[in-house]
């Protein structure tokens, strides 16, 4: 298990991560400058907090400001990527990765290299030097490095940033199905949302030094705790309302625009706040059909904008209400399929269904 | 395309109006610096044979005393600099600004003050000398008192160039060497060191061929005695002034030249063959 609690002050900013984790894949996510790397420096040992703890798995306490423990980096035994790979310019791949293993015997040296040039398939590529390797290898290099020396812990920091978009979904596919094998733990540091929930086992929020929410993938972006979380893992439609009701679980959310039933075990009880729903959850509702549910909020909307997004379809819609002063602005997104079946092209007015198990409520 | 063309053509006016006004005036400035050399190097050839002078006790005991006290210099240059330019490039500590001074001021310091405050310091009067004296140690004009004139002076020159080798290498490499199980200085010597080696070799290289020019402060720490403080450049003046023949003053000067060159020449190949283009 890794556990993390620490502050750290640099200059005015001051960073006090708390999270943990066991053998799986974390994603620390946050805009940039939110301390996320801050944070993989102070677990590798390059930076000395100045309170708190950080244990390592397997128990191994690698800094205790009260215990005065400040383990070595050179002894915690974490494999750490930084973001621009810091790859030995002078060494070929091979030394590169075999410069972490400097304590093993020749034989079982050469051994371990080989197993993880396998492991990477950076076959032929081991006498190259790194402005030799296109950026994908050197990627592959620097995780291979990382990983020689065999660490309980394995810290990433943006490391596919660089590359192009269909190399890094590789790579991100690639680094799961290692960490499953490899039984390691990995702290990934990344500001792309996308990423964050293609890797992600477990997301910790980062915002201006602290830790605002973690918990599993799933549940941190379907249930974000509050509206800053909302807004960084991009749910695009937050709705303020007044809780009417709370009766066993559900609540009733009156907005000015219509009113939902929303069941969340995290409800605020009373007072105001916003409903959170990500453009994939609300639905386009067929005429002369109802929402499946009957939960569902559903409500009269126009498209003002539809812009085509590869395999979906983004749709800016206008609820308006007489009676409310202005006009809700919500995003849709509705996949390139559905689209054409219903015939979103055709009309501009729909009846929009906001599925109520995918909606959340943050206070204001 | 049509932007791409316009640049160029505008460029070799620019370029063709500027070699117009400047070119005669660097063709000139090459004159005045080709034209001394190759006069020392006729008049050398132009003597016939040198090898008399060149093997004379005069020269030889010059030659023998250049080479050992700047191979001297250079040797505790590199021991005593190397840690300190490392120190520059990456620690802030208190009076940082103070040691850079100290080292880069022998750079615009004329020799000869310098020679007088090693006399102030370490002469038999000396500030610090009179304790060696009394201890029965007597630096000021020995052997000892030129490599401390030649170090004075051009171990700055190493300094110097291998700090900004050092700051050239991110500290990241040496951060990631360490989360990789090297102690700091394995880390320093696989990784910092063979990246910033070009600079180092370049800066042991001025700061050699400063060594071997050493004159003015060896002339008043060290004296000019024949074998035990008269270097090379030292012998071309004592040579000029004793009314020897202007020939012992040639030899010696065209091994000097012949030197330079050399070294010159070791310059451009280190800084070639970098191992790595950063």
């Amino acid at each position: 298990m890794l556990s993390i609690d620490f502050d750290l002050r640099v200059g005015d900013f001051d960073l006090q991560p708390t999270f943990e984790s066991g053998d799986e894949l974390v994603v620390l996510f946050g805009p940039s400058g939110c301390g996320k790397s801050l944070t993989l420096q102070a677990i590798a040992g390059l930076r000395t907090p100045d309170s708190g703890r950080i244990v390592l798995p397997g128990e191994r306490i690698a800094f205790d400001a009260e215990a005065r423990v400040n383990m070595a980096p050179q002894a915690r035994g974490v494999g750490y990527v930084v973001q621009n790979l810091a790859l030995f310019p002078h060494m070929t791949a091979r030394q590169n990765i075999e410069f972490g293993l400097a304590h093993l015997p020749k034989a079982r040296r050469s051994e371990r290299t080989l197993a993880l040039v396998d492991l990477l398939s950076l076959q032929g590529l081991e006498g190259r030097r790194p402005a030799q390797l296109s950026g994908g290898q050197q990627q592959r290099v620097a995780l291979a490095r990382a990983l020689a020396a065999e660490p309980s812990l394995l810290l990433l920091d943006e490391p596919f940033s660089a590359l192009d978009a269909s190399l890094r979904g590789v790579l991100r596919r690639e680094l799961a199905s290692l960490q499953k094998r490899l039984g390691v733990t990995v702290v990934f540091v990344t500001h792309d949302l996308a990423e964050a929930y293609s890797l992600a086992d477990r997301i910790v929020v980062y915002d201006a030094g602290r830790v605002l929410q973690q918990g599993s993938r799933a549940d941190v972006l379907s249930r974000p705790t509050s509206r800053r979380v909302a807004e960084l893992t991009e749910v695009r439609n937050i709705i303020p309302g007044q809780v009417d009701a709370y009766v066993e679980g559900v609540a009733a959310i009156r907005t000015p625009w219509f009113t939902a039933r929303i069941r969340d075990p995290k409800a605020p009880i009373r007072g105001d706040v916003s409903i959170c729903i990500r453009p994939e959850h609300i639905l386009l509702v067929r005429e002369g059909r109802e929402s499946s549910h009957a939960n569902d909020a559903v409500v009269a909307a126009e498209i003002i904008e539809d812009v085509p997004m590869g395999n979906t379809h983004r749709l800016y819609m206008r609820v308006e209400q007489p009676e409310s002063r202005e006009p809700l602005l919500l995003e849709v997104d509705v996949p390139a399929h559905p689209y054409d079946v219903i015939g979103v092209a055709t009309k501009s007015h729909w009846n929009i269904a906001l599925t109520s198990e995918r909606c959340s409520l943050v206070s204001n | 395309m049509a932007l791409v063309a316009e640049t160029t053509r505008t460029r070799a006016i620019g370029s063709l109006g500027l070699g117009w006004l400047f070119g005669p005036l660097a063709i000139l400035f090459v004159a005045f610096l080709s034209v001394p050399l190759i006069a020392l190097a006729w008049r050398g050839i132009e003597s016939g044979d040198l090898s008399e002078q060149m093997t004379s006790a005069f020269v030889l005991d010059a030659l023998r005393l250049s080479a050992i006290t700047s191979t001297f210099t250079l040797l505790i240059a590199i021991i005593a600099g190397t840690p300190l330019a490392y120190l520059l490039a990456r620690r802030d500590f208190p009076g940082k600004f103070i040691v850079e001074v100290l080292v880069d001021l022998p750079l615009v310091l004329p020799p000869t003050v310098a020679g007088v405050a090693l006399l102030v310091a370490f002469g038999r009067r000396g500030v610090v000398g009179e304790y060696f004296d009394d201890a029965g140690l007597n630096i000021a004009f020995t052997t000892t008192a030129v490599i401390l004139a030649q170090l004075f002076v051009s171990a700055p020159f190493y300094i110097r160039t291998a700090k900004a080798g050092f700051q050239s290498v991110t500290p990241e490499y040496e951060g990631v060497a360490s989360t990789l199980g090297a102690s700091p200085l394995r880390a320093f010597w696989r990784i910092t060191l063979p990246l910033a080696w070009p600079s180092l070799v370049a800066g042991a290289i001025l700061c050699w061929a400063r060594a071997l020019s050493e004159l003015g402060a060896t002339l008043i720490f060290a004296g000019n005695f024949q074998g035990e403080t008269q270097t090379m450049p030292l012998a071309i003046i004592s040579a000029f002034e004793s009314g020897k023949s202007i020939d012992v003053s040639i030899a010696l000067s065209l091994i000097l030249l012949a030197a330079a060159a050399v070294m010159l020449l070791l310059l451009r190949v280190v800084t070639r063959t970098a191992p790595v283009r950063m």
